[in-house]
């Protein structure tokens, strides 16, 4: 399959009937790695072109090969891979062709990389300015750090990485990337790891870089939100094949391939109600939400809370209920003081301040101290499915031990009949407990996660961004599951994310943090219809839709500042339990409270 | 819904651990020449009666100070026992109280490093300095004083070996360990209330125990040196026990007569030792490609 060279999109700013030709143009490219003495393809026979001024992504699911495809063009293969057909053509150089010292030129000078985690990317012993100059160009560093639209370029060159936030490193990393004036952009997840309002600003920036300096793009990214927003022209990948090649429009708008309807039915909308559910055709339904039984006790309760660390206050003065069968989420950017929540309230850390209660007892202590009856009511699956189970022991025994532990189980054969069970009830075959963790997806390593977590038959259960790192589809199961299990076990359910869509889809009730503070809170539907905080319609705004034709990204949110005064700190919208810090705005000053 | 997720990821159920664990072996030259060397050295030491019929505490005055001959492959020494014999025989000694030694020194230093980085704080600080001043006085200064205050005999050596060396193995264990630590199956661990001992023994040691076996392998090889050393120096075996460090004192006055007297335990010291690092070195290398390779 060829994708074809742009035929002229209407929403491009190169005229149509001009087909300029292509500066990078990969040609049925296969790679293969080398394992136990046979050939392992990773990419097979992926062809596809970029033109100047272009944006072609590449988008897949983990381990369909788009990051080695998009290495390729700097002429760079993971360790033990080699190219086993097809050619790399970049600017008319054949890559994989080039001497060394004529690559590395390539390298940087025509083709430069912005990777994902730039925090990573930037030496943490030299200065901002020092290591921007180092990427060569002629282009002064401080014109460079202006361009990436960084405030005070002088003394930003001086400082050093760890001084910057993770947006600025981000932004830094792309003024070495277009610091030799490169004609080709190769964007490995730019945005990854960034929060929504962060990860616009970037993208925005990389959009407005591209057309400035005329860049072709190359756009390596899960999320389909970004790709809607950044691309022209898309290339689906699964499992190293190029099932479906179109430009962006009209791939979104009439996907052909069933894979690919799948893929875009799967990410979940700021719209959806409820969870979605995507038959193997693509085939989308949104499954209503079950409404909280009326009375359903208070499973656990958090009053006026804080939490410091040293001298800094991560949370404060924080309060929410959680009853049973009912998932309140707790949304906010890095660094609003979520996770430390979760921490706290499973026992992982001492509350400075305020009282937090479960049905059967106190949670202010850390987990050790709290009675054995009291701990493993509470439970906690984690973000990273990768690091929460021990390499070294079977997923079953990982199971299998909190039932010991939590004496759920007495014996050894008991202990293996239940966990073979609580297997199955996360929908997985039992057959898998006899594996390793790193034999299993992540996918099914975070059901592993949610089943050790089930094994101290617990009443609440924190789920601290567990679907942030997996693919979409993956993700739309963990979520459909744990909302079942929610209501088979009448689970109070802490669910920590900063994706808003997916919040919606299965949350209750909604908490907004900023800064460790609450500055909203309220039904779920109640808060998305009219959301009354600035900070929680500018998350919204932020949010990106898997739609080419959303609305773009205007920041109209006003400059505000926290009016909470002593006893008068809530203003209440009036539609069920929705209430809203007080604020009041900086543009217009007579404009006060409720907008 | 109620799809059972039952796709097998790409890897095969993978061999089991011990299997993994030799085939990696097989895979280094460097580990599979050392740990052969090493087993050679075991052998002999339990077979030595099997390989020689001299005596090695035997005094034969008649046949001092003997060169190699067909009766005696490597000679005698001055009190005419037979050279090969003792060689043979004083492995025994020096890998008995080394492996014990060595033992003791790695289980400990491996518990004392973990903990310290399990608990992390102020014991985690306060533990460090006093490793600190241990690691501080020189092995064999500690090694002579402990011996000098306790008398000399087997326990005394391992419990003063202990000392100077279980500093060393639980600042790399602590090293490990500290990355282990923070993983979130560790974390869950602790939001279930589990103990140190058992956080420990169920979470970090698995993931830490090529370092521990590395370690134990090195440290093996130092082991050994310095109990032939303080052999030497007259703190070790006591005459007549045959042993090479011992042999080498008593015959280095004659080893312009007799040199083989004192090349031959020479020599089978430097075997040692070297098998002993060749293991380390490639055991090193080959867990650390082991790691890659197989994606644990």
């Amino acid at each position: 399959m060829t994708t074809s060279t742009p035929e002229g999109s209407p929403m491009h700013p190169i005229a149509p009937g001009d087909s300029p030709p292509p500066i990078v143009s990969v040609n049925s490219l296969s790679v293969a790695y080398r394992s136990g003495g046979r050939d392992v393809p990773v990419v097979h026979e992926v062809s596809l072109d970029v033109a100047k001024g272009r944006t072609l992504a590449l988008v897949g699911e983990s381990g369909s090969g788009k990051s080695t495809v998009a290495a390729t063009l700097l002429g760079h293969l993971r360790h033990g891979s080699r190219i086993t057909g097809g050619s790399v053509r970049v600017d008319g150089h054949d890559v994989f062709a080039l001497p060394a010292r004529e690559l590395r030129r390539l390298r940087g000078g025509t083709v430069a990389m912005v990777g994902q985690n730039a925090g990573q990317a930037l030496t943490p012993t030299m200065r901002i300015g020092r290591q921007i100059e180092e990427a060569g160009g002629t282009v002064p560093v401080a014109d460079l750090l202006e361009q990436v639209r960084l405030p005070r370029p002088a003394e930003l060159a001086r400082r050093y990485p760890h001084e910057l936030s993770g947006g600025q490193q981000q932004r830094v990393a792309i003024a070495m990337a277009i610091a030799a004036r490169p004609k080709v952009l190769v964007l490995d997840e730019p945005t990854t790891g960034l929060d929504v309002v962060t990860q616009r600003g970037v993208l925005d920036l990389i959009a407005a870089l591209r057309d400035e300096l005329g860049l072709a793009a190359v756009l390596v990214s899960h999320d389909l939100g970004v790709v809607a927003h950044m691309a022209d022209e898309v290339c689906v990948l699964k499992s190293g094949r190029v099932v479906e090649t179109a430009a962006t429009r009209q791939l979104f708008a009439d996907p052909q391939d069933p894979y690919t309807k799948r893929l875009l039915a799967s990410v979940p909308r700021l719209d959806d109600t409820g969870l979605a559910v995507v038959a193997e055709s693509g085939e989308r339904e949104v499954r209503p939400k079950v409404p909280v039984p009326e009375g359903s006790p208070v499973a656990v309760s958090a009053h006026d809370v804080t939490v410091d660390y040293g001298s800094s206050r991560a949370v404060d003065g924080v309060s929410f209920d959680v009853r049973r069968g009912e998932v309140v989420a707790l949304v906010g950017e890095s660094g609003s003081g979520k996770s430390t929540l979760a921490w706290t309230l499973a026992g992982l850390r001492t509350p400075s301040g305020g009282t937090m209660t479960h049905e059967t007892g106190d949670l202010a202590r850390p987990a050790h101290r709290r009675p054995l009856a009291l701990r493993r009511r509470i439970q906690l699956v984690f973000q990273n499915a990768d690091t929460s189970l021990n390499p070294r022991r079977s997923v079953g025994d990982a199971v299998r031990h909190p039932l010991r532990f939590f004496g759920t189980a007495t014996g050894r054969t008991e202990a293996t009949e239940q966990a073979r069970r609580l297997i199955t009830d996360v929908r997985l075959d039992p057959a898998l407990a006899e594996r390793l963790p790193a034999q299993l997806s992540g996918g099914q390593r975070q059901r592993i996660g949610i089943a050790r977590a089930l094994a101290g038959e617990p009443d609440v259960l924190i789920a601290d961004e567990i679907t942030t790192a997996l693919d979409v589809s993956v993700q739309a199961d963990v979520l459909r599951l744990l909302d079942d299990l929610r209501r088979e076990r009448d689970l109070a359910c802490l669910f920590i994310s900063h994706d808003l869509a997916v919040v919606r889809g299965i949350a209750d009730r909604v908490v907004v943090l900023r800064h460790g503070v609450v500055v909203e809170e309220g039904p779920t539907e109640a808060v998305f219809a009219a959301p009354g905080h600035p900070y929680t319609r500018q998350l919204m705004a932020a949010a990106l839709e898997p739609d080419p034709d959303a609305q773009p990204y205007v920041d109209d949110t006003v400059d505000w500042a926290d009016a909470a005064d002593g006893d008068d700190i809530w203003t209440d919208p009036g539609d069920g339990g929705h209430r809203v810090r007080r604020w009041r705005s900086l543009n217009a000053p007579v404009a006060e409270g409720v907008s | 819904m109620t799809t059972l997720d039952t796709t097998p990821a790409a890897v095969a159920p993978g061999p089991r651990a011990a299997t993994r664990a030799w085939r990696t072996l097989r895979s280094s030259r460097t580990a599979t020449v050392g740990l052969a060397i090493v087993a050679v050295h075991v052998l002999i030491a339990l077979l030595a009666p099997l390989l020689t019929s001299y005596d090695p505490i035997a005094n034969d005055a008649s046949h001092a100070l003997l060169g190699p001959s067909a009766d005696h492959w490597a000679g005698t020494d001055q009190y005419g026992r037979d050279v090969l014999a003792r060689v043979l025989y004083g492995g025994r000694y020096a890998l008995g109280v080394s492996v014990t030694a060595t033992l003791v020194t790695v289980a400990l230093g491996t518990v004392v490093g973990c903990a310290a980085a399990l608990r992390g704080g102020w014991f985690d600080d306060v533990l460090g300095r006093i490793l600190d001043a241990v690691l501080s006085i020189p092995s064999i200064l500690a090694l002579l004083v402990v011996v000098t205050a306790l008398g000399t005999g087997p326990a005394v050596i391992v419990l003063a070996i202990a000392v100077s060396y279980v500093p060393q193995v639980a600042r790399v264990v602590r090293g490990a360990a500290l990355a282990v630590v923070p993983m979130d199956y560790v974390t869950a661990a602790r939001a279930r209330g589990e103990s140190t001992w058992s956080i420990l023994r169920r979470e970090v040691l698995p993931n830490i125990t090529d370092v521990v076996c590395v370690e134990f392998a090195m440290r093996a090889s130092w082991v050994v040196l310095l109990i032939s050393s303080l052999s030497f120096l007259g703190f070790g075996a006591d005459p007549p026990t045959p042993d090479w460090g011992l042999m080498v004192a008593e015959n280095r006055t004659a080893i312009t007569v007799v040199p083989m007297a004192s090349l031959a335990p020479i020599i089978a010291l430097a075997t040692l030792v070297v098998g002993l690092n060749l293991a380390a070195d490639g055991l090193s290398k080959a867990w650390g490609v082991d790691r890659i390779r197989e994606g644990l």
